[in-house]
């Protein structure tokens, strides 16, 4: 019973996302012409501005290490974090270790 | 741990400064062509994976220095943070290098220009190769098991 309404309610919420995504009424794909001005005028700004602004020929490396540096500082303390207690959690047992 | 035969042996001798030297152009070359700090540290953490599975676990326990990569790994963090706080006169981030710097602020195309790109790329790259490898010899070197 409550694995039925579970997957009820997923098949629900695949509707939801399948309406919000579909061109007629939610986002579109593949935008180009005056929808690029509309809905893309920050890709605009970074494409046009980022060489004299940053200096890198790699507009990737321009948004994430510039522009957007704290979502790197963010992505960074992420993966030490992770090491961090992977390393720690895989350390041997203190009753292993003696045998 | 048993390790593998000749063949794979002498590949892997062959191929780890190869693979090297890839991740490090990927990592030198990060504001220039595709790549950057994780992209080109995760494909030098695959000379430690080759060594380690050609090579054995015992033979990479008397190489690999376990307190040196978690060192590394705080270092490669630290330059991160300290390029990114070199324009701090103006604000965090400020990428004071490229805009007035001695260095780092050649013509764009270059391998020295971009200000602090490069070096935020050497300090995530080595991050991030540290931090992998420290993980996967965690990993390998977990107890055996049971039956």
């Amino acid at each position: 019973m409550k694995r039925a309404l579970a997957f009820l309610s997923l098949m629900i919420i695949f509707a939801a996302l399948m309406v919000a995504l579909s061109p007629g009424y939610g986002i579109k794909f593949g935008l180009g012409g005056e929808d690029w001005k509309r809905y893309r005028y920050t890709d605009d700004y970074y494409i046009k501005h980022g060489l004299e602004d940053v200096g890198g020929m790699n507009i990737v490396t321009d948004i994430v290490f510039d522009y957007r540096g704290y979502d790197t500082i963010g992505e960074a303390t992420v993966l030490f974090t992770a090491i961090a207690g992977a390393v720690a959690l895989l350390r041997p047992w203190r009753r292993e270790r003696n045998e | 741990m048993s390790d593998m035969g000749v063949i794979v042996k002498t590949n892997a001798r062959a191929l780890i400064p190869l693979i090297g030297v890839f991740g490090s152009y990927i990592i030198l070359h990060g504001h220039l062509t595709p790549g950057g700090g994780f992209q080109g540290g995760a494909t030098i953490v695959g000379t430690a994976l080759l060594f380690l599975i050609a090579f054995g676990v015992d033979e990479a326990k008397k190489r690999i220095n376990k307190d040196l990569y978690s060192a590394l790994e705080g270092i490669g963090g630290l330059v991160f943070l300290g390029a990114a706080m070199l324009g701090l006169s103006v604000a965090f981030f400020y990428n004071i290098l490229w805009h007035k710097g001695p260095l780092f602020n050649g013509r764009p195309g270059t391998l020295l220009s971009a200000g602090f790109l490069p070096i935020m790329n050497l300090g995530v790259g080595l991050k991030v190769f540290t931090g992998l490898v420290s993980a996967v010899f965690a990993l390998a070197l977990f107890r055996r098991w049971k039956e």
